[in-house]
């Protein structure tokens, strides 16, 4: 007994002493921030609107401030960075004043009903031009589009009545020739990060695969066009989805440039899939409950779904209306222009039930009306008009997605958005190619987006983010663009691809400390 | 919205772990020999083992004490950079019992402990502020408790158990820039103990107990949300004036066995060792049921559940005591306590560790008054923190150390 009792101790002791390890290996008040075979000192980055810090349907100094190339920068300091100047606007709301199409930034407020809303600011200040206060390190202009970094003219004052200038770049433009790409090979950068090409599908997908035109105050909507075998982007309308060759060869053109001047080490990032992002996931298709509905369901059925639907019955259509459930949520009605137009059928059928005028009317009206499925996308702005009157329509049919279809310009639809994504897919494929014979980073965007976009989210220290509009926390009030938090996350990815392709050792930000939406 | 309360983490581990990781503190002398069990000296054992009662050789026996327990706990995150250090003030956990034995075979007893009771305070702005800020347990045990003697070598003894409970927890929100409080100062729950203590030998004692898991239910618990601007609670159904709204959890406590044995070598010297399992698989989540707030992540947007994920734990302890005299005793013990969770499921309002413990005291015994000292020095093993699900990462490490001053009486 007392020999086990020893020899237990014995041992203990022994394991007390040989498998105590209560201190870090490596204390992190020690770990030196290393550039590997990165070059730090001077640091530019291209891009758009995510670039420049762009957030809440604006650029405002705040948000610059929370940009992911600053946040990247203030860590390659750590390394022998540079200063990185960023074009600041001189105020915290933004907007351009007397200067259609830039409000300055939405804020969240409590509406009467109680309900917590988006309200767009007044721009608070005119164009300013900030050029003198430059080179600026930071030169994402919100709205470029990939061909847009080699236009020259692109920061033309004169331009902007034409639509062939950006007033963001303007406003730090070193002539009214140059283009971005010719300001940022004059910097002569050591190292660089571009992010370009979500527009060339984004304005497409944000205006429901339309172009505008306002004449006289009365806006016209056309079907844009899916470019394929055009890289003359002068023949473009302005949401036209830019053919892949363009956005490749523009992107190509930018390293080329960058490189011509010796800033060959850099980063580049893919486009996430613009259905990812909360200005189409927010609104469903199916808003419509037999609570909001009430006694119109019957009345819509017996009036207007039900003959509909017979009369689309005949034609081979009828899967294109169902009639309304009084027990689950409907469909909105919308317009689909890939489908094939039944006006003068729909006219001849009902022409004997309703009379020729109006039997006219509906055959134009539901020609190519159908109801929504959960592969359409609803724009988030189409949200407040569901429900509504629509102008210059004949009651009955005239309310918005329940007796009037939402038009082209409300909705992404089934195979808009096949056109989005297959030009998406195109221009990471060439991305990555352009990444590869570059010896470029490489930030795989598109997949963090998707993962945000996931059911868990991602979480950070406690806190989860999700691409859910609002209160996911990543996403500003836009819909589109993120929060700081958001481009923190970001920045991180850029952070990560930077030290494994260049050996630094560049700290990871905390997206926690960064803001967020800010809530009334 | 609904995600801001998903790093709740679980209340749970707060009544088990207060302080950061276990610890053994409801008798001065037993803390000295690696707070081993099997020790029927004085009435001390009724935490213990309450069969232990029949073995205590006066026939009234009183003790109390008290410890002072101290910890740190370092966090580092290896992608940022960050460090982070609690700043925990003294743990103060407190102790008394009597024992008595009206008739021969027969002892009755009662037992106050405070067995977890202890605050962790991480600076309210460190990264991990989203999950804790600071978070205070005091706990009280209330054990009426008797022991029959079966055999002149052997005992059985049962208790009952109330406890009572007080959680206090300040965490940020930081969507909103704001806090929570979550508070309950009225949590109890009862459970029961039971075990056998055997003396075969003159020279051997060994107690086998078992104390029973604890329902601790917050029936009536507070949880205050403090925003910048109050425009908020009205559309979380919090109360418009203090953003206050109601909530309720139940926290279970697990059971725990216990063998311990303690042989006298000589009749100057014994040895003791324990053996603890402790079943906190019981923890695999958390539950806050709050009245009106839809802060949860279930289809009922007003409950929220926190993954757990603990799993079954052991602690083997080893303890030594010499007398020198008939009145100075000196007293030697180790111990190790294995974390109740993976690296994969640490959280930082209830940090755990895998701890080696080195104990020691002195008894003095002048006629029927007994003085005891005890310290304890841990040294809890640096571990990697991996929570996916939270999304915490880095490196944690802690040091603690406890000293204990107990009193016995015992006259007749």
């Amino acid at each position: 007994m007392k020999k086990i009792i020893i020899s237990t101790l014995a041992v203990s002791a022994l394991l007390l002493t040989t498998s105590c390890n209560n201190d870090f290996d490596t204390d992190v008040k020690d770990i030196q921030v290393t550039k590997g075979d990165a070059d730090f000192s001077k640091y530019i980055s291209l891009g758009n609107s995510l670039t420049s810090g762009y957030r809440d349907g604006a650029l405002y100094s705040s948000g610059q401030n929370e940009s992911y190339p600053s946040m990247i920068a203030a860590q390659m300091q750590l390394a022998g960075g540079g200063a990185f100047k960023q074009p600041l606007i001189p105020n915290d709301v933004g907007g351009f004043i007397g200067l259609p199409g830039f409000p300055g930034k939405l804020t969240l407020q409590v509406a009467a009903n109680g309900s917590l809303g988006p309200v767009p600011s007044s721009p608070a200040a005119a164009l300013d031009n900030v050029t003198a206060g430059g080179p600026y390190q930071n030169m994402g202009v919100p709205g470029a589009k990939s061909f847009h970094l080699v236009a020259p003219g692109y920061g033309s004052g004169a331009g902007l009545a034409t639509g062939t200038a950006n007033p963001y770049f303007v406003r730090f433009a070193t002539s009214a020739t140059t283009s971005v790409l010719a300001d940022a090979m004059a910097q002569k950068a050591t190292f660089f990060s571009l992010w370009i090409g979500n527009n060339d599908v984004l304005s497409y997908a944000t205006n429901g695969g339309t172009n505008s035109q306002t004449v006289g105050g009365v806006t016209t909507y056309t079907t844009a066009t899916v470019q394929n075998g055009n890289v003359n982007p002068q023949t473009y309308k302005s949401n036209d989805i830019s053919d892949p060759n363009l956005v490749a060869g523009s992107i190509k053109a930018v390293l080329d440039g960058l490189k011509s001047v010796g800033t060959t080490k850099g980063v580049i990032a893919n486009i996430p899939y613009v259905t990812s992002i909360p200005f189409f996931t927010t609104v469903p298709y199916n808003p419509l409950t037999p609570t909001t509905l009430g006694a119109n369901l019957a009345t819509l059925n017996a009036s207007l779904y039900g003959p509909l639907k017979q009369a689309l019955t005949a034609f081979g259509a009828g899967d294109r209306i169902n009639l309304l459930s009084s027990t689950s949520s409907n469909p909105v009605l919308i317009k689909d222009v890939a489908l094939t137009d039944l006006s003068a059928q729909l006219t001849a059928a009902l022409t004997p039930s309703l009379g020729a005028p109006t039997a006219a009317a509906f055959g134009q009206i539901f020609g190519q009306a159908r109801q929504a499925t959960s592969e359409d996308y609803i724009l988030l702005t189409t949200s407040s008009l569901i429900g509504t009157t629509a102008p210059g329509v004949p009651s009955p049919v005239n309310v918005y997605g329940i007796s009037y279809p939402l038009q082209n310009q409300h909705v992404l639809t089934k195979t808009e958005t096949a056109y989005v994504k297959t030009a998406v897919d195109a221009y990471n494929s060439s991305i990555k190619s352009l990444a590869d014979s570059y010896g470029l980073a490489f930030v795989d965007a598109n997949s963090k987006m998707i993962e945000l976009n996931g059911k868990s989210g991602i979480s950070y220290d406690g806190v989860k983010y999700t691409a859910k509009f609002v209160t996911g926390g990543a996403f500003s009030l836009d819909g589109v663009h993120l929060t700081g938090r958001g481009y923190a996350v970001v920045a991180n990815e850029f952070i990560k691809t930077i030290n494994m392709k260049y050996r630094s050792t560049l700290p990871q930000v905390d997206p926690n400390k960064y803001s967020g939406v800010k809530f009334p | 919205m609904k995600k801001i309360l998903v790093s709740t983490a679980l209340l749970a581990g707060v009544l088990s772990y207060a302080g950061g990781f276990r610890v053994s503190l409801q008798g001065v002398k037993q803390l000295a020999m690696a707070h081993t069990s099997a020790h029927a000296e004085d009435a001390s054992v009724a935490f213990f083992n309450p069969a232990g009662m029949s073995f205590i050789p006066s026939k009234l026996s009183i003790v109390a004490g008290g410890f002072g327990a101290s910890n740190k706990v370092t966090f580092q995150n290896l992608n940022t950079l960050q460090s982070t250090e609690t700043d925990n003030p003294l743990g103060t956990p407190l102790y008394a019992a009597v024992a008595y034995r009206p008739i021969e075979n027969l002892s009755v007893g009662f037992s106050f402990t405070t067995p977890f009771g202890s605050t962790i305070q991480w600076p309210s702005d460190w990264e991990g502020k989203e999950m804790v800020q600071k978070l205070e347990l005091k706990s009280f045990y209330f054990q009426p408790m008797v022991s029959v003697k079966l055999a002149p070598w052997v005992s059985f003894g049962a208790s009952y158990i109330y406890a009572k409970g007080k959680v206090d927890w300040d965490k940020a929100v930081t969507q909103f820039g704001g806090e929570l409080n979550i508070k309950d100062e009225k949590a109890s729950g009862s459970g029961y103990g039971f075990g056998f203590y055997f003396r075969p030998d003159p020279k051997l004692d060994i107690s086998i107990a078992y104390r029973s898991p604890i329902d601790m239910k917050a029936k009536n618990g507070t949880a205050t949300f403090k925003f910048p601007s109050a425009a908020i609670y009205p559309l979380l159904g919090l109360d418009p004036s203090t953003g206050q709204d109601k909530f309720t959890a139940t926290l279970p406590l697990v059971e725990e066995y216990t063998i311990g044995l303690t042989y006298k070598v000589t009749p100057k010297w014994l040895v003791s060792a324990d053996f603890n399992y402790h079943g906190w698989e019981r923890y695999s989540k958390l539950t806050l049921d709050f009245a009106n707030a839809p802060v949860g992540n279930q289809p009922d947007p007003t409950i929220l559940v926190a993954p757990k994920n603990f799993r079954n734990s052991k602690t083997v302890r080893l303890g030594t005591q010499y007398a020198f005299t008939d009145m100075i005793f000196g007293r030697l013990g180790a111990y190790y306590d294995e974390s109740p969770y993976t690296d994969d499921n640490f959280i930082p309002e209830t940090p755990s560790f895998n701890t080696y413990v080195i104990t020691g005291g002195f008894g003095f015994k002048l006629k029927q008054f007994g003085v005891d000292v005890a310290g304890g020095y841990a040294i809890p093993q640096a571990r990697d923190v991996r929570n996916a699900a939270l999304g915490f990462n880095g490196q944690a490490k802690a040091k603690a150390f406890y000293f204990g001053l107990g009193l016995s009486y015992n006259p007749f």
